[in-house]
């Protein structure tokens, strides 16, 4: 079983400790984990891991775009905290079809439901899990945990 | 060598931005407001050597007179814009192939 998890823009410091936490719970379930990010947010993951302990998996999130297909992976999980991440989330998942888990997340509740609103207008099949959240990463982890449990 | 719209923008001057650092959906409003005719394709359907992002139906729009396209373009950390750039006559009609309308 393959799965991607898509990061957005890295100013959100919740997302770098949530994308090695991701990693780390979907290899132990039995995934052959990817992570796509752009250049800064894969600098942000790399660094977090010097020993290579996790042995991450990153790939260019541009690049990661013009190669997939459908069928590529089992899962998709993207962190969607912009509107470009909720529109980089939809293409994903369009050209994977796939399962696939859109974590939700920002301070302000009106951007949460306009992020969430753009997913489900793409007629996407996607798990929504959405929270308020920025620099505590809590809320996001709580959501994941969820959306792995719910994946059985 | 065919054409590759991220190539392009770094190395050529020949294009116009319309909007940027913007949603998605002024992007897809501003598209269909200037353009004379609009062709809306799926997330992912590649247009100009990229694949196109964003939230279905993505309208590109198409200024024959002018021989220029108008599309979305996103990037993670400066949202999405909308860039005009000439195009010729055998890319316009293979966009109008992508149309799902």
């Amino acid at each position: 079983m393959k799965a991607l998890i898509l990061l957005g823009c890295p100013e959100t410091p919740s997302q770098t400790p949530m994308a090695v936490y991701a990693f780390n719970k979907l290899s132990k379930i039995g995934y052959d984990v990817t992570i796509a990010a752009n250049p800064a947010a894969s600098k942000l993951v790399r660094i977090s891991d010097p020993e290579g302990y996790y042995d991450l998996n990153l790939v260019d999130l541009e690049r990661a775009l013009g190669e997939i297909n459908e069928g590529d992976y089992d899962l998709l999980v993207g962190f969607v905290h912009k509107d470009a991440a909720a529109s980089f989330f939809v293409t994903f998942d369009q050209i994977l079809n796939t399962r696939s888990i859109a974590l939700v997340f920002e301070r302000d509740i009106n951007l949460i439901e306009e992020f969430v609103n753009m997913i489900e207008e793409s007629q996407s099949n996607a798990k929504i899990y959405a929270t308020r959240a920025f620099h505590n990463p809590s809320p996001i982890k709580v959501q994941f945990d969820k959306a792995v449990k719910e994946l059985d | 060598m065919s054409f590759c719209l991220d190539t392009y923008l770094q190395q050529s001057d020949n294009y116009e931005i319309h909007a940027s650092k913007a949603g998605f959906k002024d992007c897809a409003m501003i598209i269909r407001f200037k353009a004379d005719e609009v062709v809306y394709i799926k997330p992912g359907d590649e247009v100009l050597g990229v694949r196109v992002i964003g939230i279905p139906p993505i309208p590109i729009g198409i200024d024959e007179k002018k021989g220029t396209v108008f599309i979305p373009y996103t990037k993670p950390c400066h949202g999405t814009s909308v860039v005009e750039l000439p195009i010729d006559s055998e890319e316009m009609d293979n966009i109008r192939k992508l149309d799902t309308q």
